[in-house]
């Protein structure tokens, strides 16, 4: 189930909501675990035992963990080891395994078949979220939860299932056991679980058709226009999408009592890619630093030290966006600049404030492009074209077009993806902001109810009995 | 003051997702919708297997944004906020004032070859005469009405292609100068895809000259309006709900003398002309010969050569023109027919053959290599 659906914003969230203030708070926790499971297993409903068992898994691991580490310390890693490798495993298994088999099966003479499992939903943002807890109580960083209802419940929990924030157990260990839900953290639960609502469907959904048009252009028929006009649309559509996802899960969190980490900071007004990368899914960052840059000794150990762990790391990071050596080079290619920047550029960059932000955006678009396109030969065309060797010209009559009719749409995600809007905002009269942020919740709720109706609206125009 | 907006902002949106919640459950399900032109989701059956296999899950999403209550205005809605943010078209059709326009996209070269080959297929592979046809749609006549720089293909340039690959036809017919002689007059509706009947009557000028008849002069007719509320496909995919209808006309009466045997029904039923039911309903354009059906024979009423057309809907008006000319006119679809077309052909001795297509559906219709077959 995802958000921004009929069947979530008019059915489930309001018997969800309905339900959870009407049980006194002793079951919340319990109603919150079962709908999580309904939520989870929409889609595929086999995979809540999936989701049951990784719950389990952990679940135990914690208990021993916690058990073992004043006494046995070394029975304690045990148990940690056996846990991190069976949690990589599965995702391994069922996120990985065909990309491995695919790869070994170009070498002459050997064959892996695929297996070509759905990928559970959410499974490399709950594995992540998992995996940390038994960490966290080996190192002391954490309470052991010896409720298992309550550990599923922050597993499962549904507004950050899917998509974020990579919500450590640590941070919201408190909350489980107690939540003083108030008027005013709904109403800003509301407030923000609009606005995320607005960033996907009016702004990312549509800002990706004008992308949808340009994809799968050919060398002769990208212009450097149109080459320009699709990564940036991308750009935006990656942000809004994956942020406004984000606001949402932040929303619904606090409609139901809880407190998430932020996850974006305005990205795109970074000055250097190291900047980006602190403002862009901070939760993702944050989690390879702790569990990986740093344990590795992260810029303890000496520079070349330092700047292989660097390259883990991104290679890393890289694959987690997805089953596919694309991402690899992707991961590769943020390693290239942050690496650069160590060594020497951001003590330049500090001194161009101005050249930063272009290199910044530079960088970070054209990296969504090898991001996006799954053939390198399709990424080879977009920034031939859009650094001036492409094969088509300048612009042409049907660049004009989309550039005309999504031009507005262009230039106000531009500008939300600023702080400016909020800044601009906050200096209204008061009494103007309190009336407006209503009308502006109830404008946002129409309009995209009426997107999300007509996003299957496909009338069946050759009718026949 | 900061605590009421809160409240007044926490029930704007309790309202808004409890009231559709409680909305939708009670307002009735429609099992149909007239202006989509198709039949709605309605809440699936349970069952273990379907909800295993996803497919209850899936329906079930389908009905709820399906039967979402006032949906036909949400879906105007947001055709008006795509105009407002600055686009000029809304699901894969432009808006032109008072005219809809959809969208064409070209195949490519190769993809014409291989379409245009199956067309020779069938000349070659039968002894009567076949003409070849291709109607261009009004995106292609009407193209001065199209937003700047809109990015439709030229259907000319298909037409050109397909024209020149042909080899073994007796005719292929010039209904794209016939049209375009007379793109001011009201030769394609404004809300669909398909031509009026003066475009159609345009359309069987160019015919008879290819075919070396003489068509009757426009004066001949005796024109009858037989709706004014007409609002086609493009008007239902587009959501541009609030463009006037269309008006649609006869121009040859039915006075009887001529019957209109469906044979995809096992026993043939006889049907009109013009099946008037459908003036009553959202489908208008199919009371020209009561819509699709795989197969049917006219029996004219007049003397002459017999005809067997290869259709597609724009051809439902034009026959009504055909009629004086022809002893027998059989219409087969190939959307729906499924023995072989060649042999029916000789079998029925059929005098000349007509395979006329819009461009539209020639591009992508999926069954033209039946006409291989």
């Amino acid at each position: 189930m995802v958000f921004s659906s009929i069947l979530f914003l008019f059915i489930y969230l309001p018997i969800v909501l309905a339900v959870y203030y009407l049980v006194p708070s002793r079951w919340r926790n319990l109603w919150l675990f079962i709908v999580n499971l309904v939520f989870y297993g929409w889609g595929e409903p086999v995979y809540i035992l999936l989701m049951v068992f990784s719950i389990w898994l952990n679940y135990v691991s914690g208990l021993l963990i916690g058990k073992y580490v004043p006494v046995e310390k070394k029975k304690a890693r045990i148990v940690l080891a056996v846990n991190t490798v069976a949690n990589l495993a599965m995702l391994f298994f069922f996120k990985y395994f065909d990309l491995v088999a695919e790869t070994l099966s170009l070498i002459p003479g050997v064959r892996v078949p695929k297996l070509g499992l759905s990928l559970p939903i959410g499974i490399s943002f709950y594995t992540f979220q998992t995996m940390s807890y038994p960490i966290d109580v080996y190192r002391g960083d954490s309470y052991v939860q010896k409720n298992f209802i309550k550990f599923g419940t922050f597993v499962a929990l549904f507004p950050q299932l899917i998509a974020g924030p990579i919500v450590r157990y640590k941070d919201i260990a408190r909350q489980l056991d107690k939540r003083h839900e108030s008027l005013d953290q709904f109403a800003d639960g509301v407030r923000r679980f609009v606005v995320g609502l607005g960033k996907k469907v009016l702004i990312a959904n549509n800002v990706g058709l004008l992308w949808d048009v340009y994809a799968n252009a050919g060398a002769g028929e990208l212009t450097f226009v149109g080459s320009w006009l699709a990564a940036v649309a991308f750009s935006l559509q990656i942000y809004f999408d994956f942020s406004g996802y984000s606001d949402m899960a932040i929303g619904l969190g606090k409609m139901l009592g809880f407190e998430f980490l932020e996850n974006f900071n305005y990205p795109y007004i970074s000055r250097t890619v190291t900047e980006f990368w602190r403002r862009w899914h901070i939760s993702l960052s944050t989690w390879f630093r702790d569990y990986v840059y740093i344990p590795l000794g992260g810029s303890r150990k000496g520079l070349p030290r330092q700047l292989l762990n660097l390259l883990i790391v991104w290679s890393l990071t890289g694959l987690w966006h997805g089953a596919s050596w694309t991402f690899l080079f992707w991961g590769l290619y943020y390693a290239f600049f942050l690496i650069l920047e160590k060594l020497f550029l951001l003590k330049w960059l500090d001194r161009h404030k101005a050249v930063g932000h272009v290199y910044t955006l530079l960088v970070a678009v054209s990296g969504w492009v090898i991001f996006q396109q799954t053939s390198v030969s399709q990424t080879l065309v977009f920034f031939r074209a859009m650094y001036g060797l492409g094969q088509a010209g300048f612009c042409t009559g049907r660049d004009l077009y989309y550039m005309a009719g999504y031009g507005p749409l262009l230039l106000a995600a531009c500008f939300a993806s600023l702080p400016a809007g909020r800044a601009l905002f906050a200096r209204l009269p008061e009494k103007l902001r309190s009336a407006a942020v209503p009308a502006l919740i109830a404008l946002v709720l129409v309009i995209s109810t009426a997107y999300l109706v007509d996003s299957t609206y496909n009338p069946f125009l050759y009718f026949r009995f | 003051m900061k605590k009421t907006c809160q409240i007044i902002a926490i029930a704007v949106f309790l309202l808004f997702i409890g009231g559709f919640f409680v909305l939708n459950i009670v307002t009735p399900d429609r099992e149909f919708s007239p202006q989509e032109n198709k039949y709605l989701q309605m809440l699936p059956d349970f069952s273990f297997k379907a909800l295993f296999s996803g497919k209850f899950t899936k329906d079930f999403e389908d009905y709820t944004t399906e039967q979402f209550a006032f949906r036909d205005a949400w879906i105007t809605m947001k055709a008006r906020c795509e105009l407002l943010s600055g686009k000029k078209e809304n699901n894969g059709s432009y808006y032109c004032g008072d005219t809809i326009l959809p969208d064409f996209d070209d195949p490519g070269q190769a993809e014409i070859d291989r379409r245009a080959d199956f067309v020779d297929a069938l000349a070659e592979a039968v002894d009567a005469p076949v003409y070849f046809g291709l109607i261009p749609g009004a995106t292609e006549i009407n193209a001065s009405l199209l937003p700047k720089n809109a990015p439709a293909d030229s259907q000319q340039t298909v037409l050109d292609w397909a024209y020149g690959r042909v080899r073994s036809t007796a005719g292929n017919i010039d209904l794209a100068s016939a049209l375009g002689a007379h793109k001011d007059e009201y030769i394609f509706y404004r809300t669909d895809h398909h031509w009026t009947s003066l475009g159609a009557y345009y359309g069987y000028t160019a015919l008879c000259e290819s075919m070396g008849l003489t068509p009757s002069p426009l004066s001949a007719y005796d024109r009858q309006t037989v709706s004014e509320d007409f609002c086609g496909t493009t008007w239902s995919s587009s959501g541009f709900t609030w463009v006037k209808p269309d008006t649609i006309e006869t121009f040859v009466p039915d006075d009887g003398s001529v019957t209109v045997m469906n044979l995809e029904k096992q026993p043939p039923v006889a049907g009109p002309l013009y099946d008037t039911s459908f003036l009553d309903v959202k489908d208008k354009y199919s009371m020209f010969l009561g819509g699709n059906s795989a197969l049917r024979s006219i029996d004219t009423g007049h003397d002459g050569p017999t005809l067997l057309i290869v259709r597609d809907s724009y051809t439902d008006s034009l026959v009504p023109f055909l009629l004086e000319h022809f002893s027998r006119i059989d219409l087969v679809d190939l959307r729906y027919y499924r023995d072989s077309l060649a042999r029916y052909i000789e079998d029925n001795g059929f005098d000349s053959v007509l395979v006329l297509y819009s461009v539209s559906n020639f591009t992508t219709d999926q069954n033209l290599f039946l006409l291989a077959m």
